[in-house]
C-alpha cells in the first residue's frame, strides 16, 4: 500500500514537474478566410511536425465576412498573431496599426531576398508605405474565359475586343442563346471591382495618376468606356449577372453562355472531369481590348503589430510565415498543384509538376503570358471604404439605374472627398 | 419586515439590471455614436451633431431603400400572418402523416438565414434554377427569368425566401391560439353555420384575433429589420433593387467603417418601426392592448 502511494505521489510530482515543458508551447492565433479549410489544417500540422514547440490555432470566417470579423477582432484585442492579408485592406490595416512590416519580425535580409521571387504585382499588393507587410499565399489574375466548343459551333473567333465581344454575343443570342455572358456580380464583393478594373485594365484605362488623382471620370478613359460597355451589354440583354464563382461555375457547364470573367483559378474547376459536364471545353483568351493587360493581386500572410512587438511570438510567427510561403516555396506549390491557385513566386513557373498539374485544365503557356503583362490595382488607406461606395453605383449603371456618367463622376467625388478626409487625419 | 411594498426598487432590480445592460446602455451607446465621427480608420471620435443624419438621409440610397424597406413589410408581414394563418387551419386536422407534416412545415424555422438564402438563390438561378426549371416545362415561360439579378423581381423574390422561414414560427403560435378556443363552441358553431368562411369570420378569428396582432406586429419588425436573406440573395442588388435601411446599417458600419453613419441609420430604422407598431396596434385593436 505504501509502495503505491510513494508511486501515486511519484507519478503526481512527475505530473507538475512536466508543466513547465507544458508551458513552453507557444500557440499562434491563425485567422483564414474559409476557403479549402482541410488543407489549411494539413499545412498547418506540417508546420507542427517541423516546429516542435509551437502550435497553431486556426480561426476562419467566410469570405464575404472577413474584413469586418478581422477588424473587430483586433479593435476587440483578441489575441492574433497571423492573418490572411487582402490587396485592398492592407493599406487600411497598415494605416491603422493593426498590422507590421515583416522587417519587424524576420532575420535581416531575408524579407529582401525573398521579395527578389515575388512578381511585380503581387509584390505592389503586399506593399505599403514602401515597406513589405506579407508574403503572397494566392497570386492571381483575372481572366475572360470562353467556351471553345460554343465558338467553333458558331464559327466565331475569339473576340481580341470589347466590341469583338458584343459581335460574338449579338450573334450567339441570334442563335437561341438567351445570355451569352455570364457576370459575376455582387457588389458587396471586392471581387466585383476587381473584375471592373481588369476589364478597364484590358482597354489600356489607367483609373489613378501618379497623385492619386482620379481619371476615371472622363468620357475617353478607358474604365468609363469598359462601364458604358457593359451597361449596354445588359441593355441588349446580353449578360445574366451570377452572385458567385461557385453558381457560375455550373452555370457555365450548362452550356447555356460562352463568356464569363472570373478569377484565373475557376478555369481549374470549370473544366475539372470529375465534376463539370462540359470539362474541357473552356479556355482563357487574353482580357479584350487594346492592350490585353488585367488585373493581378495578391493574397498574403501577415502578422499582426501587437505580435510584431513580442519577441518570442514574432520570432514563431516569422517562423510560420516562412514555412507557408517562403523557399522553397512548398506550400505555395501544393496550393497550385492541388487547387490551381495562382503564386506569386515566380521560380514556381519553373517547376515541372506545376506545368504539369496546370496543364491539365489550361494552356500554361497562355497563363504566364497573361500574368507578365498583369497590372496592380491602386489600393490606399481609403481605397476599401471607396470601393464598397463605388461598387453599388457601378451596379446601378450596369442594370441601367443610373447613367454611367453620374456614376463615374459621383465615384471620382468621393474618391477625392476621402482623399482629403485621409490625408487632414 | 420584508416586502415587495417596501423596497420596490429593491426587488425589481434583479430584472431591471439586465435591461439596462443589455438594452439601454447599448442603445445609448449607439446614440452617442450617431452623434459622433466613429471611423475605425481615423484617430478620434470628434462630436459631429446632426451631420450623420444628413449624410444618410441625403445619400443616394436613403430614399430608395426607405421606399424598399416600406414594400418589403408590406408585402411580407401580411403574407406571414395570412399563410401561418392558413396553413395553422389545415394542420389542427387529423389526417394520415399529419404529425410529420407538421414537423417538415418547422423546417425553415431551423435552418440558419445563410442556408436558407443558399436554397433559395438555387431555386431562383436562371441557368439551373428549379423555378425556371417548372414554368419552362409547363410552357409558361420561353426564357428563363433572372429573378434575383433583375430591378423588377428581385425585391419580390427575396420577400418570398423571407416570407418562408418566417411561416413556421407564426403557424406554432396561431396553432397554440387555435387549441385554446373551446371545442365546445366550435362544435356548437359547426351545427348552426354550415359556411366555413362564416364559422372563421365569426368564431375563430375573434379568439385569435390578439395573436394575429401580435405576430404582424412581430412580422413587421422582423421584415423591416431584416438583413441575413437580403445579405446573402442579393447583396442589396442590383444596383438599389433590394437594398433596405436594415441592411444600409451594416453597409454603412462594416463596409464603409463609419459607425456614426451607421448608428444614425439604426436610430432612423427605431423611429419607424416604433411609427410601424403603434399604427397596426391602433389599425387592429384588440384586447391584448386594451387598458383595464
Amino acid at each position: 500500500m505504501k509502495y503505491r502511494k510513494l508511486m501515486a505521489a511519484m507519478a503526481l510530482a512527475s505530473g507538475f514537474a512536466a508543466q513547465p515543458a507544458l508551458a513552453e508551447d507557444l500557440t499562434l492565433e491563425f485567422v483564414v478566410w474559409n476557403y479549402s479549410l482541410e488543407t489549411i489544417q494539413d499545412n498547418v500540422k506540417q508546420f507542427e511536425q517541423a516546429n516542435p514547440g509551437i502550435k497553431v490555432k486556426v480561426t476562419d470566417y467566410a469570405w464575404q465576412d472577413y474584413n469586418d470579423s478581422l477588424i473587430l477582432r483586433i479593435r476587440g484585442n483578441t489575441p492574433t498573431d497571423v492573418v490572411y492579408g487582402g490587396q485592398d485592406w492592407l493599406p487600411a490595416w497598415g494605416a491603422a496599426g493593426f498590422i507590421a512590416p515583416l522587417v519587424s519580425v524576420a532575420p535581416k535580409g531575408t524579407v529582401e531576398e525573398l521579395s527578389k521571387d515575388i512578381a511585380g504585382f503581387a509584390l505592389t499588393d503586399v506593399t505599403y508605405d514602401g515597406k513589405v507587410y506579407g508574403l503572397p499565399y494566392y497570386s492571381d489574375t483575372i481572366s475572360f474565359i470562353y467556351n471553345k466548343k460554343i465558338l467553333a459551333d458558331a464559327g466565331i473567333a475569339v473576340p481580341t475586343t470589347w466590341e469583338e465581344v458584343t459581335a460574338a454575343a449579338e450573334k450567339l443570342k441570334a442563335g437561341g442563346m438567351d445570355k451569352p455572358i455570364i457576370y459575376e456580380y455582387d457588389q458587396e464583393l471586392p471581387n466585383f471591382y476587381d473584375a471592373f478594373v481588369a476589364q478597364s485594365y484590358g482597354r489600356g484605362a489607367q483609373l489613378f495618376d501618379a497623385e492619386l488623382n482620379p481619371l476615371f471620370a472622363d468620357p475617353e478613359n478607358g474604365a468609363y468606356k469598359q462601364l458604358q460597355w457593359i451597361a449596354d451589354a445588359y441593355s441588349k440583354g446580353l449578360v445574366q449577372s451570377d452572385k458567385h464563382e461557385s453558381t457560375i461555375i455550373p452555370a457555365m457547364n450548362t452550356g447555356k453562355h460562352a463568356f464569363t470573367i472570373v478569377y484565373t483559378y475557376v478555369l481549374a474547376a470549370l473544366n475539372d472531369a470529375a465534376t463539370q459536364p462540359l470539362a474541357g471545353q473552356f479556355a482563357l483568351a487574353p482580357m479584350p481590348g487594346e492592350t490585353h493587360a488585367t488585373l493581378g493581386f495578391a493574397k498574403s500572410y501577415v502578422v499582426t503589430a501587437k505580435t510584431a512587438a513580442d519577441p518570442a511570438r514574432a520570432e514563431a510567427a516569422w517562423k510560420f510565415v516562412n514555412f507557408m510561403a517562403g523557399k522553397p516555396y512548398t506550400v505555395a506549390k501544393r496550393w497550385a498543384v492541388e487547387k490551381g491557385l495562382g503564386f506569386g513566386q515566380l521560380p514556381l513557373f519553373e517547376d515541372k509538376d506545376v506545368i504539369a498539374a496546370w496543364g491539365k485544365w489550361a494552356d500554361v503557356g497562355a497563363l504566364g503570358k497573361q500574368a507578365s503583362i498583369a497590372k496592380a490595382g491602386t489600393y490606399t488607406e481609403f481605397s476599401s471604404v471607396w470601393s464598397a461606395y463605388f461598387r453599388p453605383l457601378l451596379a446601378q449603371a450596369m442594370v441601367g439605374e443610373a447613367p454611367v456618367d453620374q456614376v463615374m463622376k459621383d465615384g471620382a467625388q468621393r474618391w477625392t472627398e476621402l482623399k482629403e478626409q485621409f490625408a487632414n487625419r | 419586515m420584508w416586502s415587495s411594498n417596501r423596497f420596490p426598487g429593491l426587488w425589481l432590480l434583479p430584472a431591471l439590471l439586465p435591461v439596462v445592460l443589455m438594452t439601454l446602455y447599448p442603445i445609448g451607446h449607439a446614440l452617442w455614436t450617431s452623434l459622433h465621427e466613429v471611423m475605425i480608420l481615423l484617430p478620434g471620435e470628434p462630436f459631429v451633431g446632426l451631420k450623420n443624419y444628413q449624410r444618410v438621409i441625403g445619400s443616394n440610397y436613403f430614399h430608395a431603400a426607405l421606399r424598399n424597406s416600406l414594400v418589403f413589410t408590406l408585402i411580407a408581414a401580411p403574407s406571414v400572418v395570412l399563410l401561418g394563418t392558413m396553413i395553422a387551419l389545415f394542420l389542427r386536422r387529423r389526417f394520415l402523416g399529419s404529425e410529420v407534416v407538421r414537423s417538415v412545415v418547422l423546417l425553415p424555422w431551423v435552418l440558419p438565414g445563410a442556408i436558407s438564402a443558399v436554397l433559395w438563390v438555387w431555386v431562383f438561378h436562371p441557368s439551373f434554377g428549379i423555378l425556371n426549371g417548372i414554368l419552362h416545362d409547363l410552357g409558361l415561360i420561353d426564357a428563363s427569368i433572372p429573378w434575383l439579378t433583375n430591378p423588377q423581381t428581385a425585391l419580390l423574390a427575396v420577400a418570398v425566401a423571407h416570407v418562408w422561414t418566417q411561416i413556421p414560427f407564426a403557424v406554432i403560435l396561431l396553432m397554440a391560439a387555435l387549441s385554446a378556443i373551446n371545442s365546445e363552441t366550435l362544435e356548437a358553431a359547426a351545427i348552426d353555420c354550415r359556411n366555413p368562411l362564416k364559422r372563421f369570420r365569426y368564431i375563430v378569428f375573434p379568439e385569435i384575433k390578439a395573436m394575429i396582432v401580435v405576430l404582424l406586429v412581430y412580422n413587421a419588425l422582423t421584415a423591416f429589420t431584416s438583413y441575413d436573406l437580403v445579405y446573402a440573395m442579393t447583396g442589396g442588388g442590383p444596383g438599389t433593387a433590394t437594398t433596405l435601411l436594415s441592411f444600409q446599417i451594416w453597409r454603412e458600419s462594416f463596409s464603409m467603417y463609419d459607425f456614426g453613419a451607421g448608428s444614425a441609420v439604426a436610430f432612423i430604422v427605431v423611429i419607424i418601426s416604433a411609427c410601424l407598431i403603434t399604427a397596426i396596434t391602433r389599425a387592429l385593436p384588440s384586447d391584448l392592448f386594451a387598458s383595464d
